[in-house]
């Protein structure tokens, strides 16, 4: 392993340093999942893992989603802290039982006399034709259920820090990493996720978005990929003169709602990219966010960015149509602010 | 005087080309020998690359670049 200050991390290096870290210093904490152990995870965030901790702790599992989580809820209201993985998060539909009437209540069932210290790491994301049922997000369905945090981190960083803090913290944690971020090739590559992380052990705190690049002129909120398009966006829109300020969420929930609100009273414009559903998800929640505290604040309607309301095309050309984009992004940006468009200028 | 960083010959079975997928430092960093430097990968299979020797690390080859077996893709001076 790279020794010097400049090291950098994938999110997939980061999310498995930061599980060895946590299994050396509790052996509480263990893995079960799909492919994560001899594999190392389809998506390299268990590389390594199953040579150091061998196969008590870092556990392949059978091919039932049902199965494991439900026993990872046991084990966590046991006394373990298991970080179990869903490879695929829609997959989610044969084992959400286990997650959202045991893993994510039960502390409240119990009357808090349980703790249910568990991590549930899941994929999310398209871009690469796997078809509608291997490319969703999903995030507005895991956020919109009480009794679970959710992150979903967008560079190395914070993916070490957050998945830190998932594994200490005594309620269940959703973490979930987007394909494209992992450094893995074959899902695509987004270059601006590897970044410099510390070797030693930290938390990024659960619940605190990060302003990624500060402006004047309109904020983009968005969180994992999403993020990477919007500073791309704000780059270009920069060269026109105009100062986008850029908000990673980084937490679904708790939703860090106070940033949100203080880049938007001081930008007065409001575009969030979302490459969940365009419809009921984490994009309304963020207008409304802004819009039910104080809506003196806009000096124009919110914009969405998100995916359109249709299962993903597994078709190359239609899946990228219906994706979320740069081009897209500073279209709606035109939209909202349309004297600064070329085209009106040039009238 | 610098070093190249090679694809090795035997970094894969497969005669088939690589991508590069990640560089784990910065151009221009100081790094040490046997320090993972860079990913690449082929199909579904990730491959690390050491540096050779310490030194500075200069890229020649960039993310999703294309590379085969003997390709320099950095140096080390």
């Amino acid at each position: 392993m790279t020794q010097s200050k400049n090291r950098k991390l994938t999110i997939a290096r980061a999310m498995a340093e930061s599980v060895a870290q946590e299994m050396r210093a509790d052996e509480r904490v263990f893995v079960m999942g799909e492919d994560i152990g001899e594999l190392g995870g389809v998506y390299g965030n268990t590389r390594g893992l199953l040579e150091e901790f061998g196969k008590d702790r870092i556990r392949d599992t059978p091919i039932s989603e049902t199965a494991f989580i439900g026993a990872a809820v046991g084990a966590a209201q046991d006394g373990m802290r298991p970080v179990v993985e869903l490879m695929f998060v829609d997959f989610f539909g044969v084992c959400f039982d286990a997650i959202y009437n045991l893993m994510a209540k039960n502390i409240y069932f119990s009357g808090g006399a349980l703790k249910v210290p568990m991590v549930l790491m899941t994929s999310t994301g398209g871009g690469y034709s796997d078809g509608g049922q291997h490319s969703q997000c999903l995030y507005g369905t895991f956020a919109h259920l009480p009794g679970m945090k959710v992150v979903a981190p967008s560079n190395a960083h914070d993916a070490k820090g957050l998945m830190t803090a998932a594994i200490r913290d005594d309620s269940p944690v959703v973490f979930m990493y987007h394909k494209r971020l992992q450094g893995m090739g074959w899902l695509g590559t987004e270059a601006g996720a590897t970044v410099q992380t510390p070797e030693e052990s930290y938390t990024v705190e659960i619940g605190k978005a990060a302003v990624s690049r500060a402006g004047t002129d309109v904020t983009i909120v968005s969180l994992g990929l999403g993020v990477h398009h919007a500073l791309k966006a704000a780059e270009q829109l920069s060269e026109e003169g105009v100062e986008a300020e850029v908000i990673d969420l980084r937490s679904l929930v708790p939703l860090d709602r106070d940033t949100i609100r203080q880049s938007v009273a001081k930008t007065g414009r409001l575009i969030v990219v979302d490459e969940d559903y365009h419809s009921y998800g984490v994009s309304g929640e963020v207008i409304a966010s802004v819009t039910e505290h104080d809506i003196s604040v806009l000096k124009a309607s919110p914009r969405r960015v998100a995916y359109p309301d249709v299962p993903i095309p597994f078709e190359r050309g239609m899946e990228q149509f219906c994706l979320p984009s740069v081009e897209k992004i500073i279209a709606a940006y035109r939209e909202i602010q349309p004297s600064r468009s070329p085209s009106a200028a040039s009238v | 005087m610098s070093t190249d960083i090679i694809v090795p010959i035997d970094l894969y079975e497969e005669e088939e080309d690589a991508v590069v997928t990640s560089w784990l430092v910065d151009d221009g960093a100081q790094i040490e020998a046997g320090d993972l430097v860079a990913e690449l990968m082929t199909a579904k299979v990730q491959h690390e690359i050491q540096a050779p020797v310490s030194g500075t690390l200069r890229i020649l080859k960039q993310v999703d670049d294309v590379v085969a077996k003997g390709d320099v893709i950095g140096s080390v001076g």
